[in-house]
């Protein structure tokens, strides 16, 4: 039991920090991205590539955090003079060709098989190394959140011509909080690899990111502690699910797809009754008495 | 001053500008009127940097503005307000204020994490100015509100705040007095005043006649892309070709 209280808390960890990091994109500063998944994957598969060609984890780490801004400033780059729809698209796009890739280069990243990544010495290893990850995340995402370059990406989600006729250019914003929130999600990948052994493609689809997505809407889009709430729940539900399958007689396949199923219900249902999220973004409030 | 140079610019086959030349002297204020349609906000978003205009050019003292480009064109100390106010709604009226600060030394991720105490007395000082600028204004009893709960009239006096924050040489303003209450009115016309005697270039759309005749030292008139007459406010009301055009005859004096 306590060995799945390790497990638990440290899926819950990581999939926190890959809700801090689409809440920085999305939440703050209103960038649709819909592979969310890609840099996560671009960290696992640095350390699973890394450790294939014989190298020191902290190779692959390394990789991971120089190439995933990399290929973020290459996906925003040319989507800048577009409007958030086609935003969504390119980055759906880009986490599926990255996905497909991999698939299809065997030699390399192990294609459908996967690779095998060396695991932590020891769950607990997994467990403070994931939770350390959090809290630096947690507090660099609330840093952002309330200083004045957060501000700035809040404006950019309400009106982005009322950033620029303040005199902003609006893709140096997006693209330095993107650069930064897809380098959480590398580290998240890497912690990832190395805490399940394994990384194949499979664990990186379009689904992936809509459960990161249904964490960021129940939580509360823009509040960092909502977002981790959201992702708590959504974990919770997910790993339940075979206890569920323990008591209830039905096949494992349903139950995984009936998972799903309720993420889909909970995303509509916030849509309609609680678009703020159950904790909503908080209002800066300015004290009068500090002038 | 500011100088427009022959601007034209067509979106498909509509000259929406026609060689237009206008000229904005600081300490005054130049009024744009003119029928719905006859180019004054296609003429703001050009100086503004929004549209880049097929031909002519616009400078600021001598200089040439960077056209197209409204941030640059802003951080040359052009401010702006629209027809219908952009504010960040879900911001409070004080954080919008702030967000007008210039040059912000903030709102860079490095200086966040390793000049945590450059950037909070930056902030702090430009509290202060948000502060004073909302008391002049009025309006600092609503800071903490959120900017979309304001009334249309506030919502435009918050516009203009948010362009004092950055100090504005030239101010552009697209119809200020639109759907604001009389008192409210009475309140911005003193306020350009303030402004235009603080040597401040001010350039302002307006169909508000009496606001036009009372705060614009020149007044350019615009019909279907083209300025058809300039001059004083009281030369343009007595100007035929404009009495035709735009203000139309006093009731009382056409012909049966």
């Amino acid at each position: 039991m306590i060995d799945f209280a390790i497990y638990s808390v440290t899926v819950i960890a990581i999939w926190s920090v890959l809700a801090l990091s689409l809440n920085l994109q999305f939440g703050m500063t209103g960038l649709v991205n819909f592979g969310q998944i890609l840099p996560f994957a671009i960290g696992s598969y640095a350390a699973g590539i890394g450790a294939s060609l014989g190298y020191p984890w902290w190779v692959g780490a390394t990789a991971a955090l120089i190439f995933a801004p990399l290929f973020s400033l290459a996906v925003i780059l040319p989507a800048q003079r577009l409007s958030q729809d086609y935003w969504a698209l390119i980055t759906l796009g880009a986490a599926e060709i990255f996905r497909l890739t991999m698939l299809n280069t065997p030699s390399f990243a192990g294609g459908a098989d996967g690779l095998n990544v060396p695991r932590f010495g020891d769950s607990l290893t997994a467990l403070y190394v994931s939770l350390g990850l959090l809290a630096v995340s947690f507090f660099f995402a609330e840093r952002v959140s309330r200083s004045p370059f957060g501000r700035m990406l809040r404006v950019l989600r309400e009106d982005e011509v009322l950033a620029s006729t303040l005199g902003r250019n609006p893709i140096r914003y997006q693209a330095s909080i993107s650069a930064a929130a897809w380098i959480m999600a590398a580290a998240a990948g890497v912690a990832y690899g190395h805490f399940s052994g394994y990384v194949a493609p499979t664990s990186f689809t379009v689904t992936e990111t809509f459960i990161i997505w249904t964490a960021v809407i129940l939580g509360g889009p823009g509040r960092n502690i909502g977002v981790v709430c959201g992702a708590i729940i959504i974990q919770l539900l997910g790993v339940s699910s075979r206890f569920v399958a323990q008591w209830v007689d039905l096949p494992s396949d349903l139950i995984a797809n009936l998972r799903l199923a309720s993420f889909g219900l909970i995303l509509v249902v916030m849509f309609i009754y609680r678009p703020q999220g159950l904790i909503p973004e908080a209002r800066e409030v300015h004290d009068a008495e500090r002038d | 001053m500011l100088n427009v140079t022959d601007v034209s610019l067509s979106f498909g086959g509509l000259k929406a500008l026609d060689t237009v030349s206008v000229a904005a002297a600081p300490g005054a204020v130049t009024g744009l009127i003119g029928p719905n349609g006859s180019g004054k906000s296609t003429l703001l978003n050009v100086i503004g940097g929004v549209y880049l205009p097929d031909l002519g050019k616009v400078t600021l003292n001598g200089q040439a503005l960077p056209l197209g480009r409204p941030d640059r064109v802003a951080k040359r100390g052009v401010g702006r307000t629209f027809q219908v106010p952009k504010l960040a709604h879900r911001l409070t009226v004080f954080q919008n204020m702030l967000a007008g600060e210039r040059d912000h030394c903030g709102e860079s991720l490095p200086n966040l994490f390793f000049r945590p105490g450059r950037v909070a007395r930056q902030e702090k000082e430009a509290s202060g100015r948000a502060s004073t600028i909302l008391n002049r204004l009025g309006m600092y009893h609503k800071a903490n509100d959120l900017a979309g709960s304001l009334s249309g009239g506030q919502q435009k006096l918050l516009t203009m705040g948010m362009l004092l924050m950055a100090d504005p040489a030239v101010l552009l303003l697209d119809e200020p007095a639109a759907g604001v209450n009389p008192v409210l009115i009475e309140q911005q016309v003193a306020f350009l005043k303030t402004l235009r005697d603080e040597g401040r270039i001010v350039i302002l759309i307006e169909h508000n006649m009496d606001m036009i005749a009372n705060v614009c030292d020149r007044v350019y008139v615009l019909d279907a892309g083209s300025v058809i007459a300039s001059g004083t406010p009281h030369e343009i009301r007595a100007n035929e070709t404009v009495i035709r055009s735009y203000l139309g005859q006093p009731a009382n004096t056409q012909e049966v």
